[in-house]
């Protein structure tokens, strides 16, 4: 029997009673797929651990459904809307744009033009196998085309153009660089000659077929099992571009190159891709701002607001110089949307308790059986429950099928664990990572992926998925681990995500006593951080059960929130860097990086922030003397001794894997008290590299004192407080011993004592 | 083993310089002048394959023509053409006609031989019939010249079709001894058939295309020219047959894998006979060539002495190329016509060039070059591995092959690493591996596992969870998306922790190995 592969994602991540939620599923092997829908408990088999937990719940969407293959588009590319075929110049034509490619050496890549190639028809400028720029001219039946002297360097910007005369089928390549002090990798001190100028006469003319798109970054291609797609995927940047409707001499295309507007005779399209800058960024649309106004726009998210060709280098943001930022950066790799069709959708029931759901799709048996979790969320219609867990989605995104076990040299030095991988990461691996990449991978060109979407299969999504890097459950099957502790002492909770807090800001917490965030809620947005920062001026009590928290910044634009936008800057820990110029946010304009660097350390907002990770084991937590003040002593009330918390299903401690220490030079509130501190860490747990201001030995946890997890405690207006545990592996201790322990005591103190209203326990020891 | 001894040397010496001084002029590129691409008409191909590229060493565009061979061919033809008419006496010339006459049969058989793939040896049987036939009409129809050379095809045509038939059923060896059969077949035939100049020893009195009243060196010199025009027109034959359709069938189809070609549709059979039938008609058309030239034919056309020699020509060219041919055929030329003042000794001197291209040489003459790279590549490995046996540094011919000269330092670096650390390696710090996971390690066992975990990833061990918490198998990861890791060996651990200590006993064990 043939192998049956289930994949599917919901187009929704928080629904709520009333919404209707899609399914995509693709399946091989299998036509049919049973659908259930069930409630997620807890996800990490860890034999210590209560083990996998789901509930059915009856639903109409129980039953079998019709599945059918579905393919992928993957790779950014421009789609010109064309629909009088203005673009099928048939006559002379000219066209021409500003590149710098990542990869000239990667096979064929289409740059601009109606190019089918399935068909050879068409004609377009492009990179051929050889890696020289060409133009390709095809009738339907043959192909033709005139490639430049000179290979194209990787990195450089060009100006390059090709034009094609019927009278005489001569076709001419033009291409010249434009390197200035600032824009390419290369200065002008390296001796490349980089300029070729080739004219031959072909064979064909160009023949356009009736349906061929006009694509810039892409080719149109088609076969008999997928149908349509793109492929001769560009990887690198392209500023503007366009086409002419005649021969454009040398003297006409120098006048482009230096940044002239292409002369009015046969002036077809220009599309000028700094035009629609706003301060809140840009979008997918690329204006052509020639006669026919034919705009394109981009496909799975073309990386926009990155330096141009003319780049000066004295700007290093589009919104002080948006007509030296007319790079868009395309990758061959990129997905943020599958664009699946729905396999079967769901209702959500007005009785729908809010929790963790997943729609679980089953085939086959045996040897054979498959499952695919789609995880959703749903949050209450109308807050009732005291408590609001809070799923940190973004930061799920950021994760989501992460690469760099398989292929980040960096790995196993931060982990200092060998990887574990399960066969379904093999698989995806294996399938070229058919469903996209995480914001911790690099594209096939080794630029950064900054993009993240849930509008893809998302296997980190799964609950019973264990983290590759680590061996373990990692953010959302670990975050379970809490959603099973409130099950299990019976708390009425209701949940949120990122996104909820993102759209509806402070409105969305407000209903709610106190929140708990999960164990790793590091990637967060401007409205988000305002929020939580509201909520708490405001009388919200808060308890952080993360670590690395509130780190990144990260964007979403208003019409696409499955899409996640974060670029690495100088500094924090992280997978790849921005190029210089490339620091802010296409969706929101905003500088990204971390909070840190615009004065919003983590700290500002639950006392502590990142201090180091490891993963080769955590460690207990030893009560500090603050801890025994009688205004904070409350929460450690039936906890035995001093040292607490060694158990965990995380590296067998509740102090580990990602930890944050308290520093008032980071905007701790003066008042926070450190109640425990983890014990010493292994050299394995160094110092975070934004603490590190000269390079010095003894940075590792056996040597430097600010390798720490602390647990604090402090108040803030309105009788709202901040308990921080500041431990990626606490969430991971609360299942042990049946729940019954030290560190499930600790919240179960602090939980009750953040339910009653009015003023905190301990509070009347204040005394100076 | 002589590698081996001056690569000791050359370690002890430390290394020695390398680079090459440039011989060929540069070449630059057309820069931001607009270089006009001219084809030749009809076809996408542009005179010489010129392609462009930055020297890594300067990073010069630098132009370079990728196939000289059209270049080799125009001066080797030019001081052929040249040579004999202007420096040689009358024998030279007439040897230098004898030459291009062989030169083309030589070209023609090598259609048979290399591109069809029969071993006929009834090469000049076909000759000798064409110009045997021709002359015969001439001398009892007064067929002119022109007319004789217009026939011959069809009665090598003819020929052809009759040897073809057994090259259907036999092969190989017993095929070429029988058209070595049917060659002495036709000298009996001709020899004692009085009709055909048995007499004579040969048959003589055909038209000739040498104009009567000609001087001596001027008719010597029409006939040099007039055969080396039949020695271009057997080339261009070559090549159109060799580089175009039915030639490519035939390459996609090498021998052997006969079967493997009839399964995607192609006939191979039916192309190995057609261009077994093109040959067969040019070479009648050399024959009557031939007989026009020497106003008749000779029974020595079918003798054995006449095969072997063409066989030498054959053989110290190399077997599947026109270039071979010719060259051959010069070089057995000479010594048999040229140096005739060398007695009997000029064939075993020919005799000893061909043992000596058999023994030697793979393909003949020109196959040299490819042999002889081959012969350096393997050397080159062969003292790359033992100076990896010897450690691990980069040879300085090879490291002008390595793109990021990061790599080279990484590699020297880890190398003394290495040895650092082999000397760390105890059985107690591998028990303490063993009793520590998780927790506090040695300062010793950090840093050998602080080297392991920043290996590059191409090779690089992971742990595969078959079943987790019940199955877990060590695999090695390929570095490269769309290449999933591959399962290392048959161990299988029940614990993740049990396979985190089987991955480091697999590191240490490669560490001392190293
Ligand atoms: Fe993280």
């Amino acid at each position: 029997m043939a192998k049956i592969r289930i994949s599917a994602y919901t187009d929704k991540i928080s629904v709520k009673a009333g919404d209707t939620l899609s399914v995509m599923a693709s399946a091989e092997g299998t036509d049919s797929v049973h659908a259930a829908l069930v409630r997620l408990i807890h996800g990490d088999e860890h034999p210590d651990g209560p083990g996998f937990i789901e509930e059915k719940v009856a639903s109409p969407v129980e039953r079998d459904w019709p599945v059918r293959k579905q393919y992928v588009q993957k790779g950014n590319f421009l789609r010109v809307a064309d629909p009088k075929g203005q673009l099928a110049v048939a006559g002379a034509v000219t066209l021409h744009a500003y590149i710098f490619p990542t990869m000239p050496n990667d096979g064929r890549q289409a740059i601009l033009g109606r190019w089918s190639v399935d068909g050879t028809r068409g004609c377009a400028l492009g990179i051929g196998a050889s890696g020289r720029l060409e133009f390709w001219v095809g009738d339907g039946t043959a192909a033709d085309s005139v490639t430049a002297e000179v290979p194209l360097i990787a990195r450089v910007w060009y100006f390059v153009a090709a034009s094609f005369d019927p009278a005489t089928r001569t076709a001419t390549i033009y291409q010249e660089p434009v390197i200035n002090r600032y824009n390419s990798l290369l200065s002008k001190i390296v001796p490349y000659d980089y300029r070729s100028h080739v004219s031959q006469v072909l064979r064909v003319r160009p023949a356009h077929g009736p349906d061929t798109p006009f694509l810039i970054g892409g080719a149109s291609d088609h076969n008999p099992s997928r149908g349509g797609f793109v492929s001769a995927l560009y990887s690198g940047k392209i500023d503007r571009c366009g086409v002419q409707a005649a021969v454009l001499d040398r003297a006409a295309l120098d006048a482009i190159r230096n940044g002239v507007r292409p002369p009015e005779a046969g002036f077809l399209a220009y599309w000028d891709t700094t035009e629609g800058y706003t301060d809140r960024g840009i979008g997918d649309e690329v204006r052509d701002t020639g006669p026919h106004a034919l705009h394109a726009v981009g496909i799975n998210r073309p990386v926009r607001c990155q330096t141009g060709w003319n780049w000066a280098g004295r700007n290093d943001c589009f919104r002080l110089a948006p007509k030296e930022f007319g790079g868009i950066e395309f990758h061959n790799d990129a997905l943020t949307d599958c664009h699946w069709q729905p396999t079967l959708t769901l209702d959500i029931p007005a009785d729908l308790k809010s929790g963790v759901y997943a729609v679980k799709l089953t085939a086959g048996d045996g040897q054979s059986a498959a499952e695919e979790y789609t995880t959703f969320f749903v949050r209450a219609a109308t807050p009732r429950a005291p408590i609001c867990l809070l799923m940190p989605t973004a930061s799920y995104l950021a994760y989501a099928n992460f690469q760099g076990a398989f292929d980040g040299a960096f790995l196993q030095s931060i982990t200092a664990v060998t990887p574990v991988f399960a066969e379904v990461d093999i698989e995806v691996y294996k399938n070229d990572v058919e469903f996209g990449l995480s914001t911790y991978d690099t594209h096939n060109d080794g630029s950064g992926v900054c993009h993240s979407s849930y509008h893809r299969p998302l296997f980190n999504m799964r609950p019973k998925y264990r983290f590759t890097g680590v061996g373990g459950v990692w953010q959302f099957p670990a975050d379970l681990s809490i959603v099973a502790w409130l099950e299990h002492m019976k708390y009425d909770y209701e949940i949120l995500t990122d996104e909820d807090l993102h759209r509806d800001g402070v409105a969305a917490l407000k209903p709610y006593s106190m929140v708990l965030n999960a164990t790793h809620c590091e990637y967060y947005s401007e409205p988000m951080m305002d929020a939580t920062e509201d909520y708490l001026a405001g009388g919200g009590r808060l308890l952080y059960l993360s670590g690395n928290g509130y780190y990144w910044v990260v964007g979403f634009r208003p019409d696409e929130p499955w899409v996640m936008e974060v670029r690495k800057l100088e500094a924090g820990s992280r997978a790849w860097q921005a190029r210089a110029g490339e620091h802010y946010l296409a969706s929101t304009g905003e500088r990204s990086g971390l909070w840190r660097h615009r004065n919003r350390a983590p700290q500002k907002l639950v006392g502590t922030g990142f201090s180091s990770e490891g993963m080769d084991g955590s460690v207990p937590y030893r009560r500090m003397p603050d801890g025994y003040h009688r205004s904070v002593s409350w929460i450690f009330a039936g906890v035995e001794g001093e040292v607490f918390g060694d158990f965990g299903l995380a590296g067998g401690g509740a102090a580990g894997i990602e930890i944050d220490r308290y520093d008032l030079a980071q905007g701790t509130p003066p008042h926070a008290r450190i109640l425990a501190s983890s014990e010493p860490f292994t050299d394995n747990y160094p110092l975070v590299q934004e603490d590190i201001m000269f390079m010095t030995p003894g940075l590792g946890g056996t040597q430097h004192p600010w390798v720490r997890a602390d647990m604090t405690y402090f108040t803030t207006p309105e009788h709202g407080a901040v308990f921080s545990a500041s431990s990626i592996a606490w969430g991971s201790a609360l299942p042990c011993h049946k729940f019954d322990n030290s560190v499930s005591r600790i919240m179960k103190n602090v939980v009750d004592a953040f339910l009653k209203p009015g003023l905190l326990p301990g509070s009347e020891f204040d005394a100076k | 083993m002589s590698a081996f001894i001056q690569s000791n040397k050359a370690a002890a010496e430390g290394p020695s310089l390398i680079g090459r001084r440039r011989l060929l002029p540069r070449l630059r590129s057309h820069g931001g002048a607009l270089w006009r691409r001219w084809r030749y008409p009809f076809t996408r191909r542009t005179p010489l394959l010129i392609e462009t590229a930055y020297n890594p060493k300067t990073l010069a565009a630098e132009k370079e023509i990728v196939d000289k061979r059209p270049l080799y061919w125009i001066a080797g033809l030019l001081v052929l053409l040249v040579v004999p008419p202007v420096f040689g006496d009358n024998s030279f010339l007439s040897a230098a006609t004898v030459f291009a006459i062989y030169a083309a049969i030589n070209i023609v058989w090598m259609l048979m031989i290399g591109t069809a793939g029969i071993f006929s040896l009834a090469t000049l049987a076909v000759v000798g019939a064409a110009a045997y036939t021709v002359s015969y009409i001439s001398i009892h129809t007064g067929l002119p010249w022109w007319g004789m050379i217009a026939v011959s095809p069809l009665v090598g045509l003819l020929f052809g079709v009759l040897i073809a038939i057994p090259a259907i059923r036999l092969e190989g060896f017993y095929y070429a001894l029988l058209t070595v059969g049917i060659a002495d077949l036709c000298r009996e035939f001709v020899l004692q058939t009085q009709a055909l100049g048995a007499a004579s020893y040969g048959l003589y009195g055909a038209d000739t295309y040498v104009p009567k009243g000609i001087s001596e060196r001027g008719g010597l010199l029409l006939s040099f020219y007039a055969a080396f025009v039949v020695m271009l027109a057997a080339l261009a034959l070559y090549r159109m047959v060799n580089g175009q359709r039915l030639g490519l069938l035939l390459r996609t189809a090498p021998e052997g894998q006969e079967a493997f070609a009839a399964a995607l549709g192609i006939n191979y059979r039916a192309a190995r006979i057609q261009v077994f039938l093109i040959s067969s008609a040019a070479l009648g058309a050399i024959g009557g060539f031939y007989a026009t030239y020497f106003k008749g034919a000779s029974p020595a056309l079918f003798t054995m002495d006449s095969l072997l020699l063409l066989l030498a020509m054959i053989v110290i060219g190399g077997i599947g190329t026109a270039e071979g041919a010719v060259v051959g055929t010069l070089i057995v030329v000479l010594f048999d016509r040229v140096f005739i003042g060398l007695g009997p000794v000029r064939l075993i001197i020919i005799a000893m060039i061909m043992f000596g291209t058999v023994l030697f040489l793979r393909r003949g003459l020109f196959g040299i070059a490819p042999q002889f790279r081959a012969w350096r590549d393997k050397r080159r490995s062969e003292r790359r591995a033992l100076r990896t046996g010897e450690g691990d540094d980069i040879m300085p011919e090879d490291a002008t092959q390595i793109a990021d000269k990061q790599a080279i330092y990484t590699q020297r670096f880890d190398k003394q690493l290495r040895e650092e650390l082999k000397k760390l390696v105890t059985d107690e710090l591998i028990a303490e591996h063993r009793r520590t996971d998780g927790g506090r390690r040695s300062d010793a066992l950090e840093r050998i596992l602080t080297f392991f975990r920043r290996a590059e990833v191409a090779g690089k061990y992971a742990i595969l969870a078959e079943k987790p918490f019940a199955a877990y198998r060590i695999v090695a990861l390929s570095g490269k998306r769309g290449m999933p890791p591959r399962l290392v060996d048959d161990q299988v651990f029940a614990t993740q922790e049990e396979a985190q200590h089987g991955v480091f006993l697999k590191r240490i064990r490669d560490l001392l190995d190293s």
